[in-house]
C-alpha cells in the first residue's frame, strides 16, 4: 500500500465545513449554464476526431522531431495542472456556502476536456520520439509546482480573486496563446489538435470572465484591491518566470525556449518568441481594460525579457 | 469546528493536517498507463457520453396522467436522488486530488476526470425529473432525514494522509457505489415509466464503469497488501456499511425510525406504485442482501474478510 510521499508540515490547511442544504440546483447563472451544456453537446474523442496518420512525425529531422516532443511534453506539463487543480476548485465551490450549481456543473466538463488536451499532448511528445518527464534544468520545475490545488482549497483563499486570476486571466492567456500557436501550425495534426483544445478553451476562459461579471458588483474596494495585487503576484511570479513563455525566463528554461523556437519553425504547434510576445501584452492589455469595467486596476509589468506591458 | 445546523453567517471552518501540506512535486511527470483497464474505462466513457437535455425523451413523460400525489412523492424521490449525486459530484474530485498528491497511476486521474461530469449528468437529469413532476426540492422535508442523506464524510477521510486510499475506495466504490449499482439494476426492473425508466439505465451504464474501478484497483494492488493492511481497509468497508448504508443513504427504509424517514418510506411507496422509479422494503431487501454477500465474497477472494452486519429490519446478513 503506497502512502503518501509527503513531508506533513505546519501550518494546518483551513478548510471551510460544508453546509449542504438547502441545495440551490436550478439555474442562477445562464450563460454559464449554457457553457456548460455547449461542453456537453460539443463532446468530442482524442482517439476517434483526430487524423493522427497525417502527423507523419517520421517525416521531420532529428533535430525537429527532438525539440518538437520537448515542446509538447512542457505543454504537458502544464495542462496537467488541472488534473488536481479543476477538482479542488470544484471542491472549493461545493464547501462556500452560496455558491452557484453552475460553475460546479461547468468545472466537471472542463476537467473532462483537460484530460483530453492530456491525451493529445501526450500522443504528440510521444510520436516525435516520447515524453519528457521534466524541465532540463530543475529550477525550472518549481514554476509549474505551485500547488494550486492547497490553495484553492484554502478558507484564507478569496474564491473570488483566485477565480479571477486562474480562471479568466490565466485560461484567457493560454487561449490566446494556443490560437497563436495554431495560426502558425502547418502540420495537420498539430492544427486539429489545436482547433479542437481552441474550442475548449475559448469556454475556460468565457467561464471565469462570466463569473467575475456576476460577482463584481458585490465586491468591496478592498477586494478589488486583492484581485489586483494576486493578479500582479501571478503575472510576476508565474508568467515572468517563464510558465507560459520559456523565452521569458532563459536562466532556467533556456533550453524549451530553443526546442519551441525550432517548433514553431517547423510548423509544429509553437509560435516565435516576437508573435508570442505579441501575444502576451495585446492579452493583458485588454485583460486589464475588462478589469477595470470591474473596478480591478491592473498595473503595468516592467522586464528587460520584453517590452512593459 | 463541529458542523451544527445552526452555523452563523460566518462560515465555519476547521483547521487540519492534510497530505495536501507538503509543497507540490509533480515532476517526474508520467502518463504511462500502469492500469491499462482503468484506462481503458476512460476511453469506454469518453465514447459513451449522454446528454441529460437531448439524450431522454422528455416528451414521453406525461405528468398529468398521474395523481397528485404520485407526483408530490415522486418529486421528493428524484430530489432526494438528485442531493445523493450532488454528494458525488464534491466527493470524486477530492479522491481526484490525492491520486495527484500520491502520484498514482495517471489511468486514475484521467477516469476520475469524466466520473466527476458523469455525476453531475446523474444530479441534473434527477433534478429534471423532479422539475418536470411538479419542481425540485431544495432540502430534506424534515431536518432529522439530513444526517441520512447529507454526506458520506469521503471528503474528509480523502484528505487525511493517515486513511489509506485502498481503504476508501473498497468502502466508497466497492462498497457504496455497489450498492447503487445494484439499486439500480432493480429499479430497472420495477419502473414502468419509460422517461424514469430511460433515466434509470443511462444512470446505470455510468454505474457499471464507476463500480469496475474499484474492482480492477483492488485486483491490481491486492498483492501488495499486507494482513494490516487488508484490516484496514474491513475497517473502512465496515465503517461504510453500519455508518452510511444501514443508516439509509441509499434506502430510506434502513434509515433509523422517525417520522422524517417514515415520511421518506411512504413518499417512496407512492412513487414505487406509480412505476415512477422508487422501490420498497419488501422488494428491495433480498436485493440489498444479495449485493452485501456479492460483496464479501468479492472481497474474501482478494483477502479481505467482511464480518457479518445486522440491522432491525434486515436481521444478520
Amino acid at each position: 500500500m503506497q502512502s503518501a510521499n509527503i513531508k506533513v508540515s505546519p501550518p494546518p490547511l483551513s478548510l471551510l465545513v460544508e453546509r449542504r442544504f438547502p441545495l440551490e440546483m436550478n439555474v442562477t447563472l445562464p450563460e454559464i449554464r449554457e457553457l456548460y451544456d455547449s461542453g456537453k453537446a460539443g463532446r468530442w474523442n482524442p482517439h476517434r476526431d483526430i487524423d493522427w496518420n497525417a502527423l507523419s512525425a517520421d517525416g521531420y529531422d532529428e533535430t525537429t522531431r527532438q525539440a518538437a516532443r520537448r515542446t509538447w511534453s512542457r505543454l504537458l506539463w502544464i495542462e496537467a495542472t488541472g488534473l488536481t487543480e479543476t477538482p479542488a476548485l470544484i471542491v472549493r465551490f461545493c464547501m462556500e456556502s452560496g455558491r452557484e450549481i453552475d460553475p460546479k456543473f461547468f468545472l466537471t466538463v472542463r476537467n473532462t476536456e483537460e484530460a483530453w488536451h492530456i491525451e493529445c499532448f501526450d500522443r504528440l511528445a510521444q510520436a516525435f520520439g516520447g515524453r519528457i518527464a521534466r524541465p532540463a534544468d530543475r529550477a525550472y520545475e518549481n514554476v509549474f509546482n505551485r500547488g494550486l490545488y492547497r490553495r484553492v482549497l484554502d478558507s484564507n483563499q478569496s474564491l473570488d480573486s483566485y477565480v479571477a486570476v486562474h480562471a479568466a486571466f490565466e485560461d484567457g492567456l493560454e487561449l490566446e496563446l494556443c490560437r497563436t500557436w495554431r495560426s502558425n501550425a502547418t502540420n495537420p495534426a498539430v492544427a486539429a489538435v489545436l482547433d479542437r483544445v481552441i474550442g475548449d478553451k475559448e469556454r475556460h476562459a468565457a467561464f471565469g470572465w462570466l463569473y467575475l461579471a456576476s460577482r463584481a458588483p458585490h465586491w468591496t474596494d478592498k477586494e478589488r484591491q486583492l484581485i489586483a495585487s494576486e493578479l500582479a503576484v501571478h503575472i510576476q511570479g508565474t508568467e515572468l518566470r517563464g510558465y507560459h513563455c520559456p523565452w521569458l525566463a532563459p536562466e532556467h528554461a533556456a533550453v524549451e525556449a530553443e526546442a519551441d523556437a525550432i517548433t514553431a519553425a517547423a510548423g509544429l504547434g509553437a509560435a516565435s518568441r516576437g508573435a508570442e510576445e505579441d501575444t502576451l501584452a495585446d492579452y493583458v492589455g485588454n485583460a486589464r481594460t475588462r478589469l477595470a469595467e470591474f473596478g480591478v486596476s491592473l498595473q503595468t509589468f516592467e522586464t528587460n525579457r520584453m517590452r512593459t506591458f | 469546528m463541529a458542523l451544527s445546523r445552526e452555523m452563523s453567517n460566518e462560515q465555519a471552518f476547521e483547521l487540519v493536517q492534510t497530505l495536501l501540506d507538503g509543497p507540490e512535486n509533480r515532476f517526474p511527470l508520467t502518463f504511462n498507463s500502469d492500469l491499462p483497464r482503468i484506462r481503458e474505462l476512460f476511453h469506454a466513457a469518453t465514447r459513451n457520453q449522454w446528454d441529460p437535455k437531448t439524450d431522454v425523451a422528455w416528451d414521453q413523460l406525461d405528468p398529468d396522467s398521474y395523481t397528485e400525489e404520485q407526483r408530490s412523492a415522486a418529486r421528493l424521490y428524484w430530489s432526494r436522488r438528485a442531493w445523493s449525486e450532488y454528494g458525488a459530484i464534491s466527493e470524486s474530485p477530492v479522491l481526484q486530488v490525492r491520486f495527484g498528491v500520491e502520484q498514482r497511476p495517471s489511468d486514475m486521474q484521467l477516469f476520475f476526470t469524466i466520473r466527476s461530469q458523469e455525476e453531475a449528468r446523474h444530479a441534473e437529469v434527477c433534478h429534471a425529473m423532479a422539475e418536470r413532476l411538479g419542481g425540485y426540492i431544495d432540502k430534506p422535508v424534515q431536518n432529522l432525514f439530513q444526517g441520512s442523506v447529507a454526506t458520506h464524510g469521503v471528503r474528509r477521510a480523502a484528505l487525511n494522509a493517515n486513511i489509506p486510499l485502498e481503504g476508501i475506495i473498497a468502502a466508497l466504490v466497492c462498497t457504496a457505489e455497489e450498492i447503487a449499482f445494484d439499486v439500480f439494476r432493480h429499479l430497472d426492473d420495477v419502473t414502468r415509466d419509460p422517461v424514469a425508466k430511460q433515466v434509470v439505465r443511462l444512470i446505470m451504464r455510468d454505474e457499471s464503469r464507476h463500480c469496475a474501478f474499484g474492482w480492477y484497483f483492488l485486483e491490481a494492488i491486492c498483492e501488495t497488501l499486507t494482513d494490516e493492511q487488508k484490516g484496514m481497509i474491513e475497517e473502512s468497508v465496515v465503517t461504510m456499511m453500519e455508518k452510511v448504508e444501514l443508516n439509509g443513504y441509499h434506502s430510506s427504509w434502513l434509515a433509523p425510525e422517525s417520522p422524517a424517514s417514515l415520511a421518506e418510506v411512504e413518499a417512496d411507496r407512492i412513487t414505487y406504485e406509480a412505476g415512477l422509479g422508487s422501490t420498497v422494503e419488501e422488494v428491495e431487501k433480498p436485493v440489498f442482501i444479495g449485493t452485501v454477500q456479492r460483496i464479501r465474497e468479492q472481497m474474501k477472494s482478494l483477502g479481505i474478510n467482511l464480518p457479518m452486519f445486522s440491522h432491525p429490519k434486515l436481521g444478520t446478513i
